[in-house]
This record gives C-alpha cells, sequence and structure tokens, in this order.
C-alpha cells in the first residue's frame, strides 16, 4: 500500500496506460454495453496506426456525439448500406499512396446482415485488403429493439412479439458464416465479448492475413436483449458454452478452429437470463416446443463445428478465461 | 468554451469532455472481505494474505506476514489440524489449498536460512511483563509483547521452552529438531528466557504481582483427568498423557501386548501410534464417530483426522461409538473390558449426553485400560484463582474479573486444546496486556463476515490438483520418523496459485479489460485501498459489470452518495 492516486491524476494515470484504446470513456452507450466494449477491445488489437468505416448504428451514434468523438483513431461514418464500399475506397487510396495503414470496417448486424450485405459481399469479392468486423447485437437496437435476420429465432423484439399467432420470431437467425464462408476469403472468425483474448487475437489475425478478412463479434445488448447491464459477460460466455453461439475459424471457407466446449451447458442458461426468451418459460405446449427447437439449434451446433471437448484445453471454454495473479492470461 | 456555429461547424472534441459518470445510480468500489481461511484459523494468520505474496515470488515477505500473527509456523504447519482448509472456498470447487503445507514450508525455509522475525528489539527502558509457561501461547504471548514493545520474562518450569509440543508431541509428528530450532529462534527476539521456574515451588503469584506490572498465566494442562468405572479402577491405572510424556522424555514404554485406550483425542491416538509401533495390540473406544464424509464435527472423535486415518492404516483399531460399562478383574489385574454402544443424544433440555444402549455389550480381553479422557491444570500455586474451576474462568482476551494485571491463555483456559488457538490466545492477551499497562482503551474488534463461495466467479477458475506431500507408508513407520514430508519449493509455489484470493484484488486485469466504458485504469502502484486499479468517476456509469464478473468478490457496488 504505498501511493495514493490524487484525483487530479486522473488524466495523466490514463496517459500512461500501459496498453492502447482506441475508445475513450465518455461515450453514450448504454450501461453495460457489449458493443461498446468489443469496438475498444478490437482496437487495442489494431493499434493506432488504423482507419475505421463505421455504417451506420448505434456505435456510429453513441460514439459520436456532434461535436465530440470517442475515438482516437481516423473514423468515417458512412450510411447504413456502405461501410464496405467506404473502406474498400479507402484501402485502394492507401494503397495507391503505398501506406500500410490497416483498414478496418465496422457495422451492426442490420448494417452487415441485412443493409450493408451487397456491399459486404462485393468488397469479400474483390478481396481489399480490409477486416470487417460486425458488432452482432440480434437486432436493430439503435431504433428501440426491431428484429434484423440476425435474430435469434424465437426472441421477442418490437416486430416479432409473443402472441397466440407466434412464440416471437417466426424465421431463423441468419447464417451469415456461410454466406461468407462462400465467398472463400482468407480468414473468417466469430469471436465473443465473453473472451477478450480470443477476440483480440482473432482481429490481429484478420489483419495479418493479406485480403478480406472477416469477424463477426457477438455483443450482448442490456436494453435490447432483457437483461441487466451487469450481466453482459455472463450472457455472452453463456451464449458460447451452450453451443448457442460457437466461436470458429474459417480459412477459404473451411473449418480450421474451433473454442471446444469442456461444460456444454443446456440452452436454457442462457435463454432465462434474458427478458427477450422470458416468453419461453411459460407453462405452455408451445414455449416448451420452442425452447426444445432451440436446444435442438445448439446441439446442431455441437454437431457441425464439432464444439464438444474431450478433457481440458488451455484454450477451451474453461482454459481461455482462467484469471492468473498479476494479469497474466490477457494476451 | 465551445462554439456552435450557424453552420454546424466546430472543432471536434474529445467524449472525455462529457460527463457520463452522472448516469450512475450505483458506484463501483473496491471492498477487502475477509477470506475464510482467515476466518477460521485459531491463530488469526491471514493465510490469503502470505499466499499472495509468496505467489508474488516473495517468500520471505510472506513469512513476515504469516509471523505477524503466528510466531511458530514449522511447528502449526505439522501439527495443526487446520481448520483454514476445511473453510477454504476451494473446497468447494475441487480441493482445498493445501495451507498447512505451505505454512510448514515458509517456516523450514525461514529457519534454514536464518530470516528474522520482523520485530525490533524494545527499548532497556520499556516495561517489563511477566509469561509463566513456554508452551505454544506462553511463546505467542511473549513474542507478541515483544513486537508490540515491551519487555518480557518467560519462565518455563522444565529446562526447555515448548511445553506440551515437546512433553507430549510424538516425534514422529514434530521432529525435536524442528521444535528446538523454531523455539530457539523464536527467543531471539529479545524474550529473557528463565527455565526450571515453576510457579508455586520457584515463584508465587504475589511476587509476580509486585515483580511486574502484568502476568500472563499459561501454565498448560499437565494433569490427566482421573477415571474410574463407577469408581473401579486397576491399581496399576496409567494415565496416556502420563505414558506419553514417559515415552517422549526416557524412550521407554511398559511390556504391554494387548492394550485399550479411553478416549477419542490427539493424546489417545499418539499414545496408540506410539505402542502400535511397538508391536502392541490397540484398541481405541470413543463414544465419538470417526470422522468421515457426512459426520458432523461435532459428533466426530476430537483427534486431528488425518492423525486418526493414519492411525487406522498402522492397525490401531478404533471401538467408535462405544463406552466401558466394566472392568474384568482377576485377582489385582485387568483382564478385560465390557463395552456397550454409546451414542451422544440431545436431551430434551438441550443438553447432550452419551447414552447407553442396553444388550450391546461386548468383552474385549486387555491387561491394560489407559485412560486419556483430557487434562486438567496442576493447580499448585494458582489456587488463589482458580477456586473451585477446573480451568479459569477469562475472557477472549485473557482477563479473569477481579484479577487485573492477570492474563490467561492456552489449555488452561479449558477451551481449546489446540495449538494453533493457544497461538492465538498468547496473541490476544498480548494486545490486551499492552493495552492494560499503557493504560489505554482495547480498540473495538471489528468483526466481518468472511466472503463465502457463491460471492466469488468461479468461471474465472480452472480445477487443479491439489499439492500432496509425500507420507510415509505404513509398513516403513515407526514412533521417530516424521510421516510427512514437505513439499518441494516447486510444489509449494505453485499451491500458492491455486489461491482464489477470496476477497482481496489478485490484479487479474479482469475489470481493467471488461469495462465497457473504459473506467477502469491500471496503476502500477498499489492503492491505499488494496487495488491495482482506480475507477474513473467521471466516466464509470455504474452499470456493475465489473462487480459481477471480478473472480474474487472484491468490487462491491453501492448506492451513489
Amino acid at each position: 500500500m504505498s501511493t495514493e492516486q490524487k484525483p487530479d491524476s486522473l488524466a495523466e494515470l490514463r496517459r500512461r496506460q500501459p496498453a492502447f484504446r482506441g475508445l475513450d470513456p465518455g461515450h453514450l452507450a448504454c450501461q453495460g454495453c457489449g458493443q461498446a466494449l468489443a469496438a475498444r477491445l478490437v482496437t487495442e488489437a489494431t493499434g493506432p496506426d488504423v482507419v475505421i468505416a463505421n455504417a451506420t448504428g448505434c456505435l456510429e451514434v453513441f460514439t459520436t456525439a456532434w461535436p465530440r468523438t470517442a475515438w482516437r483513431v481516423p473514423w468515417v461514418h458512412s450510411v447504413f448500406a456502405n461501410a464496405s464500399a467506404v473502406a474498400s475506397g479507402i484501402e485502394a487510396a492507401l494503397k495507391a499512396q503505398g501506406r500500410e495503414t490497416k483498414v478496418v470496417a465496422m457495422g451492426g448486424d442490420g448494417g452487415t446482415f441485412d443493409i450493408g450485405l451487397q456491399a459486404l459481399s462485393a468488397m469479400l469479392e474483390r478481396n481489399h485488403n480490409v477486416l470487417y468486423v460486425c458488432f452482432d447485437n440480434e437486432g436493430y437496437m439503435n431504433t428501440g429493439a426491431q428484429r434484423s435476420s440476425s435474430t435469434p429465432h424465437a426472441a421477442m423484439t418490437t416486430t416479432s412479439p409473443p402472441g397466440r399467432e407466434r412464440m416471437g420470431k417466426r424465421h431463423l437467425k441468419k447464417d451469415l458464416l456461410s454466406i461468407i464462408a462462400a465467398h472463400h476469403i482468407p480468414y473468417a472468425a466469430t469471436a465473443s465479448v465473453a473472451y477478450p483474448s480470443d477476440l483480440r487475437k482473432k482481429v490481429r489475425r484478420g489483419l495479418a492475413i493479406e485480403g478480406a478478412a472477416f469477424v463477426l463479434v457477438h455483443s450482448p445488448c442490456p436494453l435490447g436483449w432483457g437483461h441487466a447491464g451487469e450481466l453482459s459477460i455472463e450472457v455472452a460466455r453463456m451464449a458460447v458454452q451452450t453451443g448457442i453461439f460457437p466461436l470458429v475459424e474459417l480459412e477459404r471457407g473451411s473449418l480450421v478452429a474451433a473454442m471446444l466446449l469442456r461444460e456444454v451447458h443446456p440452452v436454457a442458461d442462457y435463454l432465462k437470463l434474458q427478458g427477450r426468451f422470458r416468453h419461453l418459460f411459460a407453462d405452455h405446449p408451445r414455449a416448451r416446443e420452442e425452447l426444445e427447437h432451440l436446444q435442438a439449434l445448439a446441439n446442431h451446433n455441437l454437431e457441425v463445428y464439432r464444439l464438444r471437448g474431450e478433457g481440458s484445453d488451455a484454450r477451451d471454454s474453461e482454459g481461455a478465461d482462467t484469471v492468473r495473479r498479476g494479469g497474466l492470461r490477457w494476451g | 468554451m465551445l462554439t456552435l456555429t450557424r453552420g454546424a461547424y466546430a472543432t471536434a472534441g474529445s467524449s472525455l469532455e462529457l460527463n457520463t459518470g452522472n448516469w450512475r445510480l450505483k458506484r463501483p468500489v473496491h471492498l477487502h472481505r475477509e477470506a475464510p481461511c482467515h476466518s477460521a484459523c485459531p491463530a488469526g494468520e491471514d493465510a490469503q494474505a502470505w499466499l499472495a505474496e509468496f505467489a508474488r515470488e516473495d517468500p520471505r515477505a510472506a513469512w513476515e506476514t504469516l509471523v505477524a500473527a503466528n510466531p511458530l509456523p514449522a511447528i502449526t504447519g505439522r501439527v495443526c489440524h487446520h481448520p483454514c482448509e476445511s473453510a477454504c472456498n476451494r473446497g468447494q470447487f475441487d480441493e482445498p489449498i493445501a495451507i498447512h503445507s505451505v505454512e510448514r514450508f515458509l517456516g523450514d525455509r525461514a529457519i534454514a536460512e536464518g530470516w528474522p522475525y520482523p520485530v525490533t528489539k524494545p527499548d532497556a527502558g520499556a516495561l517489563e511483563v511477566a509469561v509463566v509457561g513456554g508452551g505454544p501461547a506462553g511463546l505467542s504471548c511473549a513474542y507478541h509483547l515483544v513486537r508490540r514493545g515491551l519487555r518480557v520474562r518467560l519462565f518455563e518450569a522444565q529446562v526447555a521452552a515448548g511445553g506440551m509440543l515437546r512433553m507430549a508431541l510424538p516425534t514422529y509428528r514434530l521432529p525435536r529438531a524442528v521444535l528446538d530450532r523454531e523455539v530457539e529462534h523464536l527467543l531471539e527476539v529479545g524474550i529473557t528466557f528463565v527455565a526450571n521456574h515453576r510457579l508455586g515451588r520457584d515463584l508465587s503469584l504475589d511476587e509476580l504481582h509486585s515483580d511486574f506490572p502484568a502476568t500472563f498465566l499459561a501454565p498448560g494442562t499437565g494433569l490427566a483427568r482421573s477415571w474410574s468405572v463407577n469408581g473401579a479402577a486397576s491399581q496399576d491405572l496409567r494415565s496416556g498423557l502420563g505414558l506419553l510424556m514417559e515415552w517422549l522424555s526416557i524412550g521407554l514404554l511398559p511390556a504391554f501386548r494387548r492394550v485399550a485406550i479411553i478416549g477419542g483425542g490427539n493424546t489417545a491416538i499418539d499414545l496408540a501410534r506410539v505402542l502400535r509401533a511397538a508391536g502392541v495390540q490397540v484398541h481405541v473406544i470413543t463414544f465419538q464417530a470417526l470422522p468421515g464424509p457426512g459426520v458432523p464435527a461435532q459428533e466426530a472423535m476430537s483427534g486431528t483426522r488425518r492423525e486418526i486415518e493414519q492411525a487406522l492404516e498402522e492397525g490401531v483399531i478404533v471401538h467408535s461409538h462405544r463406552g466401558v460399562r466394566r472392568l474384568i478383574v482377576r485377582g489385582e489385574q485387568v483382564v478385560g473390558v465390557e463395552m456397550v454402544h454409546m451414542k451422544e443424544l440431545a436431551r430434551a433440555d438441550g443438553r447432550r449426553e452419551a447414552v447407553a444402549f442396553e444388550g450391546t455389550e461386548t468383552i474385549l480381553e486387555v491387561e491394560q485400560v489407559i485412560p486419556a479422557i483430557g487434562q486438567l491444570i496442576d493447580p499448585q500455586g494458582m489456587q488463589a484463582l482458580l477456586g473451585n474451576a477446573e480451568f479459569f474462568q477469562a475472557d477472549s482476551w485473557g482477563r479473569i474479573a477481579g484479577h487485573p494485571g492477570i492474563f490467561v491463555g492456552g489449555d488452561a483456559t479449558g477451551r481449546c486444546g489446540t495449538v494453533s488457538a493457544a497461538v492465538g490466545d498468547g496473541r490476544r492477551a498480548a494486545q490486551a496486556i499492552c493495552a492494560f499497562v499503557r493504560g489505554v482503551a482495547m480498540a473495538e474488534v471489528e468483526t466481518s463476515q468472511s466472503i463465502g463461495f457463491n460471492q466469488l466467479n468461479r468461471s474465472y477458475f480452472e480445477h487443479a490438483p491439489r499439492a500432496e506431500a509425500a507420507i510415509l507408508p505404513a509398513a516403513s513407520r515407526n514412533a521417530e520418523i516424521e510421516v510427512e514430508s514437505g513439499l518441494s519449493p516447486a510444489q509449494a509455489f505453485d499451491e500458492t496459485h491455486r489461491c482464489f484470493s477470496c476477497g482481496e484484488c489478485m490484479a487479474c486485469d479482469n475489470c481493467w479489460t471488461l469495462c465497457p466504458d473504459n473506467s477502469v485504469l491500471k496503476t502500477q502502484d498499489h492503492c491505499v485501498d488494496g487495488a491495482h486499479y482506480v475507477f474513473d468517476y467521471d466516466h464509470c456509469k455504474g452499470c456493475g459489470l465489473c462487480a459481477h464478473e471480478c473472480p474474487v468478490g472484491f468490487i462491491a457496488m453501492i448506492d451513489e452518495p
């Protein structure tokens, strides 16, 4: 117990932080926002020598309350549809100038799964040396939680309310990763805010590879998903450990790695944390059926991505977030 | 001053200017909570704290923190029944930390390296306090008095200090070299040691009262409790304590073939093992249960579980839930005992009483019955204080009502009967004595609830096997060689990393890494609150994520002031 931190030294302490962080506080994200955390973790992996093209969405809105910005790296806002196109142009321009500054495109699931899909596909097809990061909070949360094509089956949103006809969203979550895989790009991966080291590793890998890369980051939304802000990591962790959101890596469209699950939780452990799945726990045959349906979807992931681990491994779902005295685990 | 022009042009500012801290309803604060090992330790050791120091590759600092509470770690690391490990939160996850083994390792290392106790010698003009009895309570009290700047004169009836550790603890549990070296090392802190002075023979309470401003009495319990069956006992009855002390001082045992030892405590088990090593068939008869899973602690034999298990391995026969109904005597000689099934049951008034069950009597043929059913104070020289009581009636600080300046502790209070409890008694009494001789009020004792298993976030811990010291196989044991060996340096160091660090920051970086508002800042130094991080309350929105994800339960959310 030696030095006491003086109140006025906080700014100084912030300058002396041992790692680069591209997103300052004072942004207007909700309490416990998964996306705010995810975006900051991405910038920690990119470092300061990067240009970010950001599609419309929560991230754009809460980081740049005009005329202030939370970004500490060059950042360009585009419309909903064209973050990939803007990033492609930036990459081409930097290339023409002979500069090696990295280019990252960012979008939410609305700007990626739905509105920006065409531009994304085109960028991947042209194989621009750009990393596209999609923060997947499974809905249009900025405008008050409407369903997107990424919203999981049976989840409640304002446009997929449970009622007499439906138990939440009728359709399935779009399998975007398979669409990305079909472009045969050098690298694609899924990551989660619950596993920061794994997330940063995948961002670094995506940037290191020449050509287009894609990382899908599962980012809980406390307001849209209906859970307390303090549970964002818990919810994200459960999504991984139930198999609902598998953490995988693809190269040229083929599965090369998956974070194995040492202990597979029943999907209810994930669902019951969230208000958007509350109706599935009603004492009703249709609720039970949908619960079984979601369990079957998780089981399907366990099979397709071969997620079930045997024994223990430092990189599996339990080993990857083990804490060490002195913070040694965080890569 | 920010100017917004009509054309909506402005110089870009940083979001740092926005005080999102005013969104907050609750704020995170660092809050140390007592680890269960700390709460459970009768000697008052904070194992979590010294394990953390050892984990930072500083075994000497770890030892210094340890001996701030307990000056005899090489001894207690061997003989303590380690309630810390029973309380350890990790026990609910996989297996508790091997605290006693690491404690022993540090104690042995300190002796081997000659680390001096972190104590400054008191001034020659400091007040001098008398301590009577050089057992663990007396040694602990003397040491803590010196730590607090008082001089100490320690009177011991025997030639050397150690008390029951020396007189009644078999060497396979505590090698005499370890005892001698740790006690000698301890006396070097500046305790004036006076051997061969027995209260009531060479000293009197009146003399102590006139010569010293305060006296600590830790005479121990050197008399065996008398035993008979309805008034009948054999002519040549020997107490377990007497036999054990005789064997330890002269190395001789009577030539028994089959004996019954009455009692379920450590004296009974120690003697059973010593006799067993000499080839005697040994039966231990106790109304208590064999310790095991599902057996409540208050019903189980009071001896240390590890010792009982090792005794069974060596072939000692334990008759649990059994009492002696009758001695079978032929002429002057005992030839057997009649045993009966017994159990301690709660009566209507709530008191517990041993009940014998008719029709369960059996005969056990033995040539000697040895009671080891407890010990009493030898009242010589202390009758004025004791009155008719068996033990001193003292409060937890060792004070006896109506006798200011006299403090007592250790086995003589009848409360504890363990080495670590005696060490704790000595420490508390030293604190009370200090306050007494200096005429200051006792500081209030903060009682804190220790942190529970459910207050930790276990997602961040992995299973890891506990470090086990090598145990001599039963076939190669004798009464001399130490049964349990120590941990290797690597084993001891690795074991520190299994510690959950309950209630205390372990600098894991979780809060720093996971804050969505980048409002946890890392510091190179320890802060005053013991953390390695500082909250930026200008920007923290109070989401509580850091508190929820803190693996060790060190962050609490409190209402905004």
